[in-house]
């Protein structure tokens, strides 16, 4: 069989185009949010910050599935590598998303007020990090570097369908070795940017490993429900088996106890110390409802889904695979939310319309782009030289 | 879907063989075998002697201590935390190499795991018991040392639960109970190998109890093998756990330098970081005198120096996130300790370390150098003088210069700081000897799973051709 046949064999059925919808959705999301721009500017911003975010790292985590996929030679995920190259090439589109950020800093970061700064000893040792152009300028350099690895891996990724070479799969592992030194870096100084520095005054050096474990969950959940779906509609059913979701299944279950490793390292150091720089993140966040929150996220982003996920027969039952991939989704966003809001909201927690209406205007989009791009080419990558091992592999 | 046939168009992608030269099954028993079933050759002794005399001077100088006390080491005010500890967390992190291999691989479904997880397993051990001598005898009143323990006690007095010092005692006793464990049990089918080969009456006795009546039937692995998956998963959070908690001992604390949230899991990527550069150093020794280059390939020690350098450089990340954030949290004494650590009178020891931890694993970047063996065994061994400096940076630097300039000290080593270090090498290469000659250091069982011949499919697609 040649390369074009298969390619043929393995296309998104036309009557399967679900981005539409999604577009539609996305965009009046996005209306409606700009509608709460001029009811309530601050909300707005802080709404828009913790939506972006959270997709964003939905993003980057694909970003990584890929590279992680590509450096280490897996087999098993030759078969989702094309949902996950789908989710990073959003990036750059994320990159336009970021603009309506940038008059939202006022807002947003208190370290962007000058009369605050010339008032705090603190905030003025840190201008020369936190200021607005170097702050816009290392935005520009995060999304250029996501840019270049998300680009250049579907580029490679492109021509191996095209072309059965397998160089090319040596030429991805080869760009992902230093692409994950970069990743690494852009992530953790992205999420010291976006989200730490919404507390001026409070620092953790494990912060960027924090974000870091909720991004990889997050793209877990979002592959296994894309899969999910287009199995549903009858779509690679015999291609992505059970063998692959009990795969999935492991790493969500392994990586939701690393999150919890991460989140406790980063309380328990901080609760231990007890010095007012550091508690301040926490004291914040137990404030009013803002308590209950922060206890949905220690028994829901780790405690039931790792009770619920620890045996086999829970990793293979499809039903309530898709019930965690829900699940994992919406506790990333919430984690999020709890690290963003307590900044505007100090009394308790408090839920806005414009929440909402960001959350599903930027993932209207997102799903509408991912889809789009997976619609693309081949919803396998057809030359790759591991795909039928990939098909094949089963969980001794 | 049998429509794809590209896989046998293309070449596959594929490393070569886990094991060369195209062994049979009797041929690696015979080839694991043969150290363990041969007479001692003489190089053993004098290795053995050595480690033995080194052992000696270790125990000679920790009984002088009992005698006269911890004043004979270089601690003094305000550094009272000195080697002892900087050797105990350097021992401990080396251990961590086997659990990872033994226990992380397996789950990730790394079969290259097979030919280093038992010699990997025996180091953590051996490095563990090399660690644990100190926390015992640094307390300075030994006869007391069962305090370490939450004994009832008719004065109704206990250890502080809220100190990290006694997590230390769980963490790493509930990791060398499972470690050892997680051993004993690999090791049962191959001693049982050894008990069916066994020449004398004595040694078949002796090896018949310690296989514990193993025959090798389709129950008996059944049950092996679920057994040793599920002390995989036991261990697997033992391996994040035990250097999390070292470095709670430090973290906790609100010293300049030690107090920082990325402790935890930058104590353990150094800590597999040390541990694979000492399964490198004694894997390459081992596998030149015993003849394993065929079952240690090119290929273990090539994934084993990418591993070094993917740990190298989460080391270096929490290396730059901690200055960077030192300087970012706009506390003074942070930024101090860490500037002093850069350019201070500890500058030599900061560098070293960053040479060596950073800079050194950078060669693994080139193919060529990750396939040289002098390049790596060189390499293997500064990483863990790297690592030994990295734990001397954090104990001394945050220590010798606190809150009051008045009581600085530049901190120097004694004899009996170099020499008790120095004793625990004896006493790990006591115990590394003697598994090397009595017990197989590669597991036997598994590289037979990995051979070819093993896929129940081998002989059919053998038929074909």
């Amino acid at each position: 069989m040649n390369s074009s046949s298969l390619a043929e064999q393995f296309k998104l059925p036309e009557s399967l185009k679900p981005g539409k919808i999604a577009l539609i959705v996305g965009g009046a999301g996005l209306l409606l949010s700009a509608v709460g721009f001029f009811v309530d500017a601050k909300q707005f911003y802080h709404s828009y910050l913790a939506a972006f975010v959270f997709w964003t790292t939905i993003a980057l985590g694909g970003l990584f599935f890929t590279m992680l996929h590509h450096l280490t030679g897996a087999t098993w995920s030759v078969v989702l590598r094309r949902f996950s190259e789908a989710i990073m090439v959003i990036l750059p589109v994320l990159a336009i998303l970021f603009l309506p950020i940038i008059p939202g800093m006022h807002d947003l970061y208190h370290w962007t007020h000058e009369e605050a700064v010339a008032a705090d000893h603190i905030l003025q040792q840190k201008e020369p990090y936190l200021n607005i152009p170097f702050f816009l300028i290392r935005a520009v350099f995060y999304f250029g570097v996501w840019f270049l690895l998300a680009r250049t891996l579907k580029k490679y990724s492109t021509q191996q369908d095209n072309a059965p070479e397998p160089s090319l799969t040596d030429k991805m592992r080869r760009f992902s070795a230093p692409g994950m030194l970069l990743f690494a870096v852009t992530l953790t100084y992205a999420a010291f940017d976006w989200l730490m520095s919404l507390n001026p005054h409070w620092y953790s050096t494990i912060f960027g490993v924090y974000i870091f474990s909720g991004s990889l969950l997050s793209v877990l959940a979002f592959i296994l429900l894309a899969a999910l779906y287009l199995r549903g509609k009858d779509v690679l059913q015999s291609v992505i088996t059970l063998e692959h979701y009990h795969d999935l299944g492991k790493l969500l279950f392994g990586f939701t106890v690393f999150w919890a490793y991460i989140a406790f390292s980063q309380y328990m150091l901080i609760w231990y110390g007890n010095i007012p720089e550091e508690t301040e993140f926490f004291l914040q966040r137990w404030e009013g409802s803002w308590k209950y929150v922060s206890m949905v996220i220690v028994f829901f982003h780790f405690a039931l889904p790792f009770l619920i996920l620890v045996t086999r027969a829970a990793k293979r039952n499809l039903a309530l695979m898709k019930v965690m991939g829900f699940w994992f989704l919406i506790i990333h966003y919430v984690d999020i939310h709890w690290i963003v809001m307590p900044t505007l909201h100090t009394e308790g927690f408090s839920l806005s319309w414009i929440d909402f209406t960001t959350l599903i205007g930027i993932g209207g989009l997102f799903v509408w782009y991912f889809w789009k791009q997976f619609a693309q080419q081949a919803t396998v990558p057809i030359n790759d030289p591991k795909l039928q091992s990939s098909i094949q592999f089963t969980n001794a | 879907m049998s429509t794809i046939t590209k896989e046998t168009d293309l070449k596959v992608h594929e490393d070569g063989e886990l094991v060369e030269g195209n062994p049979t099954f009797a041929s690696v028993t015979a080839d694991i075998s043969r150290a363990p079933e041969a007479g001692t050759p003489k190089l053993w002794f004098v290795a053995f002697g050595a480690a033995l005399s080194l052992m000696g001077l270790g125990l000679t100088l920790i009984g002088y201590l009992f005698w006269e006390g911890t004043g004979i080491w270089g601690i003094q005010n305000p550094a009272g935390w000195g080697w002892a500890i900087i050797n105990f967390v350097w021992w401990v992190g080396i251990g961590h190499a086997g659990t990872l291999i033994s226990a992380i691989l397996f789950l990730f479904r790394q079969r290259w795991r097979t030919a280093i997880n038992r010699f990997a397993e025996a180091m953590t051990i051996f490095a563990v018991i090399c660690a644990l001598v100190f926390p015992g005898i640094h307390v300075g009143r030994v006869w007391v040392a069962y305090f370490m323990f939450p004994l009832p006690n008719q004065m109704g007095m206990w250890p502080n639960f809220r100190s990290p010092l006694l997590w230390d005692v769980f963490a790493v006793g509930t990791y060398f109970t499972v470690s050892l464990l997680f051993w004993y049990v690999g090791l049962i089918p191959d001693l049982a190998t050894f008990r069916d080969r066994a020449k004398t009456k004595i040694k078949k006795a002796a090896l018949a109890v310690f296989s514990l009546g193993w025959r090798g039937g389709n129950r008996q692995w059944q049950h092996y093998e679920r057994a040793y998956l599920i002390l995989a998963g036991l261990s697997t959070p033992l391996v994040l756990s035990v250097h999390s908690v070292v470095s709670f001992d430090f973290a906790v604390s609100l010293i300049p330098g030690w107090h920082t949230t990325i402790f935890p899991p930058y104590f353990v990527a150094g800590a597999i970081f040390s541990g694979f550069a000492m399964v490198m150093t004694l894997a390459l020794i081992a596998r030149k005198i015993y003849g394993l280059e065929h079952i240690i390939t090119m290929r273990h020690l090539e994934n084993m120096n990418k591993i070094m350098l993917l740990t190298g450089m989460m080391v270096g990340y929490a290396y730059s996130c901690e200055f960077f954030v030192a300087w970012y949290s706009g506390n003074l004494y942070e930024k101090a300790i860490f500037i002093n650590r850069a350019i201070g009178p500890y500058a030599w020891a900061y560098w070293t370390m960053i040479f060596c931890n950073v800079v050194v694993p950078q060669i693994f970047w080139s193919r060529k150098m990750r396939r040289n063996i002098p390049v790596m065994f060189v390499a293997s061994i500064l990483i863990n003088v790297g690592m030994w400096f990295e734990r001397f940076v954090i104990v001394i630097t945050s220590l010798s210069q606190d809150f009051l300039p008045s009581s600085w000290d530049y901190f120097s080593p004694t004899f009996f700081d170099v020499g008790i270090y120095l004793g625990t090498f004896g006493i790990f290469f006591t115990f590394f000897l003697l598994f090397l000659r009595f017990l197989p250091m590669v597991a036997i069982a598994e590289i037979k799973g990995v051979l070819p011949q093993a896929d129940p499919h081998y002989y059919e697609h053998n038929g074909h051709h």
